[in-house]
């Protein structure tokens, strides 16, 4: 037996409903195509944790996002929706988590959050900042 | 000539770790480092967060269930009261997240639903993947597809026995939805061979599956099986 709540019935059309724009993003696709995997990574130098160090901070950034009491930038429920349909669409042969990341700065930049020039520019300060050994 | 040990020195290999930076972990920093600089949250936010969901994890939620097989006065409390039972393995829905996020409505209502030898519960969030992480850490990767979400409700022994859960007809199965108020966890049956374990021994084998109900409890068996993660086919319909 199983009750599915008819709220969340609603809640579920309500989402189906919404426009999303999928089409891709060229610095996510470059990402997509040369980054490397956790699993990969992983498996090459013998790390057993089965998640990357940074899906905490990945986690923690789609919950604070959400769970501002005030301004809640990208509640979870539209998240998660956005998330399925990218990884349907765009993301499908990304693994998780990474796909989650994928997911969560494309509905960042289409919703205009965080601009996709200002990504790339950042990224390559965090590369060098990382690399700085 | 001997070598002089040094004090503090490592003794043991050092541990396998990754040796280069990907661009997925830098595309994190960055879309973190960006929001916080767009203003969107600030970095004790995200810091508070982040340490909070480092302490969560399956033990707290196997041990209540150990504590509730082995106390009958405890099962009576974990399944009326799921918050207050879950004081008893250190976990305070109310009080442990961090102040300011959300609001505690949210997320307290957890309810333990008790296995019998003929009824099995399975827990799922048809909609998201809303689970209690304050006592069960994250939720898998499976939980979070929509392949699972939406055939569980749909053909619930089916997909048990995918998960290698053959259940006989006689039992009946549950599938409880989760949603923004109520989280569940599953309080399986104790299995035979486990009789005069303690409470250590017996939390050992009340994996995470078992506490989402897709597996049930061997006295062997103290891991969750891989999974594999299939896309889904059918959309959506609502009748």
């Amino acid at each position: 037996m199983t009750d599915i709540n008819p709220e969340k019935i609603e809640l579920d059309m309500e989402m189906t409903s919404r426009n999303l724009d999928d089409s891709p993003i060229s610095l996510l696709e470059k990402i997509k195509k040369e980054g490397r995997v956790w699993d990969d990574l992983s498996e090459q130098y013998g790390v057993d944790n089965p998640d990357p160090p940074w899906k905490v901070g990945l986690d923690s950034t789609c919950d604070v996002l959400a769970e501002l009491s005030c301004s809640q930038p990208l509640p979870a429920l539209e998240r998660r929706w956005e998330e399925d349909e990218l990884s349907k669409k765009l993301y499908a042969d990304v693994p998780f988590p990474e796909r989650q990341l994928l997911a969560l700065a494309h509905s960042m930049i289409r919703r205009g959050l965080i601009d996709e020039g200002d990504l790339a520019r950042h990224m390559k300060i965090v590369d060098k900042r990382l690399n700085m050994v | 000539m001997a070598e002089k040990k040094i004090e503090g020195e490592h003794l043991h290999p050092p541990a396998a770790m990754v040796d280069e930076v990907s661009e997925f972990e830098i595309l994190e920093i960055a879309v973190r480092e960006l929001a916080i600089e767009k203003g969107l949250f600030s970095a004790d936010d995200h810091r508070r967060w982040s340490d909070y969901m480092e302490t969560v994890g399956p033990l707290p939620a196997g041990r209540l269930v150990a504590k509730a097989w082995l106390d009958p006065e405890f099962k009576k409390l974990a399944v009326t009261d799921g918050i207050k039972a879950s004081l008893s393995v250190g976990i305070d829905w109310i009080n442990d997240m961090p102040s300011s996020f959300g609001t505690p409505s949210d997320y307290c209502n957890l309810r333990v639903l008790e296995d019998t030898p003929k009824l099995k519960h399975v827990v799922v969030c048809t909609l998201c993947s809303c689970y209690p992480r304050p006592i069960l850490g994250q939720s898998p990767e499976w939980y979070r597809t929509p392949n699972y979400r939406r055939r569980i409700v749909r053909w619930p022994r089916q997909v048990l026995s995918e998960f290698g859960l053959q259940l006989p007809e006689d039992v009946e199965v549950r599938v409880e939805d989760s949603n923004q108020k109520s989280r569940f966890i599953v309080l399986p049956v104790r299995p035979e061979g486990t009789e005069g374990w303690t409470e250590d021994q017996l939390a050992e084998i009340v994996t995470r599956d078992c506490l989402i109900g897709v597996a049930v409890p061997k006295p062997d068996k103290t891991a969750n099986d891989k999974r594999s993660v299939h896309p889904a086919i059918n959309p959506v319909e609502h009748h």
